[in-house]
């Protein structure tokens, strides 16, 4: 089998913005490309175009090299191209065999072949084999199934038709050591067949691992493309990132501040459980800045969720000395808790609504009745100043805002309040470095005021820079305490893989590192 | 918007009636004052809409056909009983918008569902009330407020409608209540996570459309001296048309009031050009059904499954 | 190796339940109608329920595939107008069969309509079926003003008189259907439908014609309803504009008892075809039971509503219950070898 793919020039928008400005890749037989870039660099886009996902806008795909035009994913498929996906293409209610072999069933007479399905999901269930933690049946529906049986099973559906161009976009996400071991086996087999791969990743040591040739994309440009051989991980993140920012200007000046220990405690959390968490506690104090670190999923939502409010709990929580059990948001707020949710958009805004009416979403209260709109304006307009809010005007729908200006409105929304206790999940996802930098800024100055700050990150860069303490959960307990000296990167890599000091490594359900530490814990 | 320019038009057509203005200015202020009461009943149509979640009702037609005819029976021509009837018709149209509060919520019925269904009980409810004949009158003081100019020769109806119309502006422009209606209805998740009490907002939506709807219903009687089975029916389709060419999205989190005041001078515009014409009833339901159908399919598209 | 569970087992027949509801209602039907199993008794009521057992059948294939159709009810009056109009009691076997056959047609061409505004034009089901329940009522009305009409003699008694094996014609429909539907689980386009109605994303990206798939089933139902109304033509022997409107609710209220829920993805034809048999009996059982004529209405439609909200009481329950008695979480359990509180860690 011989195949070759390229994209060139690719653009795309998506109302006002743009995704891709000028996306490049050449992928071939027996090769796999490693797609690199930061959150909003364009990566799945790409990758959804090739797919036929998504139409393009301008530029041209090139398949054997003549000109193709993808209409619909099925059009893609009949050219053989074939993709595991990050947001899984699984319906839950249907079995594994009935997912894998969706639309594209064997047939006899008219009919589905249920022996012949049988067969062949067995076969395609064998090639994981020993890599699940249960017995794996075919009639099994998908809602049953944990995280990351899920993404076997999307693996397994998109090679089950042979495909010639296989592109992986994020497909390690939820695998663990063995499972991703298993994978790249796979790789190699493919690669021998003559398939080509596209291995969309942000994981160095995965990239370098399995890829033969990379190609990065910046804000939508492809601005570096060759063989992983001639390159370095230091060499690929300068690509990825603007040269301005690196990690120097996260370091917070802690000098300017004395020990938060001094300070009023303002929250004390002891023994917190929810499904995920399995007991966490912890104390923070006025002005501190509390890191939360470990790998995704581990309990760290839950945790922000459930002193929000937003989620039954177990366990006690002393907000300002007074105990508390949030059942409703609105009751912690009003004791001056603030979130800055996860999901800007599915959880932070109200899309089509305006500026002003995002930004006082929860405060309106306090504006009498009548509402008294000129002291709102003020109040909005007071709190963007402050935040450096770009935008054309207080009554323009929030949906014309880029990332990090939308993320501004959603963080202004709780500044407004001045909370006293303000959680933080994963703040500056798909924000732009220049944003990121008056975040930080941001964050120094709350502490220095005296705003206590839980904060989770999945950037291990940030929490290193910017946090006093940081916690780290792994398997829904705190595996470490990092402060001080104890604060390195080794650590907290250590600990997110549930390192501990009785020895090795993980139990199953870690994953292997995301960069490769200079030393590994023993 | 669309909305505005349909306004302007059904502005200009009753002009068209010939050089006499005073004619013009009659014919138009007569389909002003029959718009009032789908205007009223459209309102909450308007709330339930504009909160989202599929948010729609149904019942308002039965509710006013019940509403209309407990005010006939307790006014009973009696002036002193008409406020008692007017609490009663709002108290009960908002007890039945609490149950498909209730119903939507708690018990994850959709909207359609509920609220089809509610319409059924509470037919079924009149058909026991009425199972003698409906005995009632209206009060002449609602006659006279309602059906006959007022002030300046303008109906009463009309300025009632001004006023209402003034206050619901008030209600989703001006108030907590209209902030977050908005809010949830244009995400449920995120308005959760801003203290808004999601359910509380939801319930009280449907009780006060039910209430609204009591109101029309009260007005009806009012203006039309008579009650018979069914009368609220005709109100039903063309309230959510109203809305929907007022320019109100239909799944929620965007719209106003005044939209759906001049979708309900469209309607009845509309309607009455067809009686004008003798239209039969079929032509004017094709038709209803028609512009629907053309307004949301110009306004109503939602994503596609490819971008 | 297959254990019998009792959950799985029971989420895929999700008809199961209906059917103990069913026999239940059987019951309560004979202790109020003690000749409700005798032949005559038995045809004469399959005869009034076939209607609406049609027109669940096909608003099940709407709802499973994640639609609704609400304009089933007026799809079903302008069939019957058409009938009663166009065949009159002296046509000729010929012109009836073409007139059957053409009806058939009308049907599929309203839900064809309907299919393209929701499938293509992506509205909401909701309220486009309910336009277009308008708009279609408008053209029954504008075929049939005032009740009336006629059908051949020949039709109704072929309706009343057909016994296949014995049993009630109805019986024999039912079977088909149920045949008809068991194939068609067992095709791919059976499979979209669950696809299409569990998660029309995931469908689109595996390359599930969504759309094609969307529109088939409101043809489907269009066909189902025009059947319907073939059926309450030949039942009722006369025609009226209206006759379809009462019967839209109690489809979708079939459906639900059968099992198959309204956010599709999940149920199946059977229930919803038992659902409206149930349906049939409750409204015979009100009748039979001596509640007076001007409750029975009352009466009917507050089963209804309670048989739409049951899946939601039960759900409620389930919830409450479920967050009273939750024991402690799985996490403490499998963080067995984890402390809760924190310490520090040796430095690399």
């Amino acid at each position: 089998m011989t195949v070759s793919l390229s994209a060139r020039n690719i653009v795309k928008h998506y109302g006002g913005v743009v995704a891709l400005a000028d996306a490049n890749l050449d992928v071939q037989s027996g090769e796999t490309v490693a797609l690199i870039g930061a959150n909003g660099s364009g990566k799945s886009t790409l990758s959804k175009i090739i797919n036929g996902v998504v139409a393009l806008d301008g530029g041209q795909l090139l398949l054997d090299g003549d000109p193709i035009h993808l209409s619909s994913p099925q059009a893609a498929k009949k050219l053989g191209i074939s993709t595991v996906f990050q947001e899984l293409s699984l319906i839950p209610q249907m079995t594994i065999e009935e997912n894998i072999w969706l639309a594209r069933e064997p047939l006899r007479a008219g009919l589905v072949d249920a022996r012949t399905l049988r067969k062949r999901t067995a076969a395609l269930l064998a090639l994981f084999e020993g890599t699940f933690r249960s017995s794996l049946q075919a009639d099994t529906p998908i809602s049953a199934l944990p995280p990351d049986e899920k993404q076997i099973i999307e693996i397994l559906k998109a090679i089950s038709f042979d495909p010639r161009l296989i592109i992986l976009d994020e497909a390690t996400a939820s695998l663990d050591n063995r499972q991703v071991e298993r994978l790249f086996q796979l790789v190699t087999q493919w690669k021998r067949a003559g398939k080509a791969i596209i291995f969309v990743s942000h994981r160095m040591e995965e990239i370098f691992r399995v890829a033969d040739n990379y190609s990065v994309l910046r804000n939508g440009v492809t601005v570096g493309a060759g063989p992983i051989k001639g390159v370095s991980e230091r060499g690929l993140v300068e690509l990825m990132v603007e040269k301005a920012a690196t990690t120097g200007t996260m370091k917070r000046d802690r000098q300017m501040f004395s020990a938060p220990t001094d300070h009023k405690l303002r929250l004390e959390v002891k023994d917190l459980q929810t499904d995920v968490l399995g007991g966490v506690s912890l104390q923070l104090h006025d002005g501190e800045l509390l890191g939360i670190g470990g790998l995704k999923g581990q309990g760290q939502r839950d945790l922000l969720l459930a002193l929000f409010g937003d989620m039954p709990y177990w366990g006690e929580v002393t907000l300002s000395g007074e105990p508390v059990r949030f059942k409703h948001p609105n009751q912690a707020i009003k004791k001056g808790v603030a979130l800055v949710p996860g999901e800007r958009a599915k959880e932070g805004l109200l899309f089509i609504r305006s500026i002003l009416e995002n930004m006082l979403a929860p405060s309106w209260k306090n504006y009498g009745f009548p509402l008294r709109m000129g002291r709102a304006r003020a109040d909005a307009l007071k709190v963007g100043a402050s935040l450096g809010l770009k935008m054309a005007g207080l009554d323009e729908p929030v949906s014309s805002l880029s990332g990090g200006n939308a993320q501004k409105v959603v963080i202004g929304k709780w500044l407004l309040r001045d909370p006293r206790l303000l959680l933080l999940d994963d703040p500056t996802k798909g924000v732009d470095v220049g944003t990121k930098a008056e975040f930080y800024k941001l964050l120094a100055q709350l502490c220095a005021q005296g705003t206590a700050i839980l904060f989770y990150s999945s950037d291990d860069e940030e929490l290193l820079g910017l946090c006093d303490r940081v916690l780290v959960l792994h398997d829904g307990i705190i595996r470490a305490e990092l402060s001080g000296t104890t604060l390195t990167k080794a650590n907290l890599v250590a600990a997110s893989l549930g390192a501990s000091d009785e020895g090795a490594a993980a139990a199953p359900g870690t994953r292997p590192a995301e960069s490769v530490p200079s030393q590994r814990v023993q | 918007m669309l909305a505005v320019i349909l306004f302007l038009a059904s502005g200009l057509l009753p002009n068209g009636y010939g050089s006499d203005t005073s004619v013009a200015l009659a014919q138009a202020t007569n389909i002003i004052r029959l718009s009032v009461f789908l205007g009223i009943i459209a309102a909450g149509q308007t709330l339930v809409i504009i909160s989202g979640n599929e948010g729609i009702d149904l019942s308002v037609g039965a509710v006013v056909t019940l509403t209309a005819i407990l005010s006939y029976v307790i006014a009973n021509g009696n002036d002193s009983r008409v406020l008692p009837a007017l609490a009663v018709a709002v108290l009960v149209g908002a007890a039945i918008g609490l149950l498909n509060g209730a119903g939507v919520i708690f018990l994850r019925i959709s909207p359609l569902v509920m609220t089809l269904g509610m319409s059924g009980v509470i037919t079924g409810l009149i058909l026991v009330a009425q199972h003698g004949n409906v005995v009632g009158a209206v009060a002449p003081i609602m006659t006279r407020i309602i059906a006959r100019p007022l002030v300046f020769g303008i109906p009463g109806a009309i300025i009632i409608w001004l006023i209402f119309g003034i206050l619901m502006w008030l209600l989703l422009e001006r108030t907590q209540f209209g902030k977050n209606l908005f809010a949830i209805g244009v995400n449920r998740v995120t308005a959760r996570l801003s203290g808004i009490d999601v359910t509380r907002m939801s319930v009280a939506t449907y009780a006060l459309a039910g209430a609204l709807a009591g109101l029309g219903g009260f007005l009806v009687v009012g203006n039309t001296g008579v009650v018979f089975i069914n009368m609220g029916n005709s109100f039903l389709f063309p309230s959510i048309a109203a809305v929907a060419v007022g320019g109100t999205l239909l799944s929620g989190g965007k719209g106003s009031y005044w939209g759906s005041m001049a979708g309900a001078l469209v309607l009845t515009l509309l309607t009455s050009l067809l009686t004008t014409m003798q239209m039969p009833d079929s032509v004017r339901r094709m038709i209803l059904g028609g512009t629907l159908l053309v307004l949301i399919s110009i306004y109503g598209r939602q994503r596609g499954f490819r971008q | 190796m297959n254990k019998f569970r009792w959950s799985t087992f029971s989420a895929r027949r999700p008809y199961l339940f209906t059917l103990l509801l069913l026999v239940v209602c059987m019951a309560v039907n004979f202790v109020f109608q003690p000749g409700l199993f005798e032949r005559n008794t038995l045809n004469s009521n399959m005869r009034v329920f076939l209607p609406s057992i049609l027109l669940a059948a096909g608003q099940a294939v709407v709802v499973l595939a994640g639609g609704i159709d609400i304009s089933v009810g007026a799809i079903l009056s302008i069939v019957n107008t058409i009938l009663v109009t166009k065949l009159g009691a002296r046509a000729s076997t010929g012109r009836t069969a073409e007139l059957l056959a053409f009806v058939l047609v009308i049907g599929m061409l309203a839900g064809a309509i309907n299919g393209f505004f929701i499938a293509y034009l992506r509205l909401q089901p909701i309220i486009t079926t309910y336009a277009t329940s308008f708009l279609f009522g408008g053209i029954a009305l504008a075929i049939l003003p005032y009740p009336g009409g006629a059908i051949p003699a020949a039709l109704a008694t072929f309706y009343r008189g057909t016994t296949p094996l014995g049993l009630p014609l109805a019986f024999l429909v039912i079977f088909l259907m149920l045949a008809a539907w068991a194939l068609t689980q067992r095709t791919r386009y059976g499979r979209y439908l669950y696809a299409v109605g569990g998660q029309p994303d995931a469908a689109y990206a595996t390359a599930v014609p969504v759309n094609g798939v969307q529109f088939s089933t409101y043809v489907v139902s269009g066909f189902m309803a025009a059947l319907a109304g073939i059926a309450i033509t030949m039942l009722t022997s006369s025609g009226s504009a209206g006759i379809g409107d009462a019967l839209t609710l109690t489809s979708i209220s079939a459906v639900v008892i059968g099992g198959t829920a309204l956010r599709g993805g999940v149920g199946g034809v059977a229930g919803p075809i038992l659902g409206a048999v149930i349906l049939g009996f409750v409204r015979n059982i009100i009748s039979f039971a001596n509640v007076s004529l001007w409750w029975q209405t009352f009466v009917n439609a507050a089963i209804i509503v309670v048989a739409l909200a049951a899946p939601g009481i039960i759900d409620l329950f389930r919830r409450v219950v479920y967050e009273n008695i939750k024991d402690i979480p799985a996490a403490r359990r499998r963080s067995a070898g984890g402390h809760s509180v924190p310490g520090q860690r040796p430095a690399a």
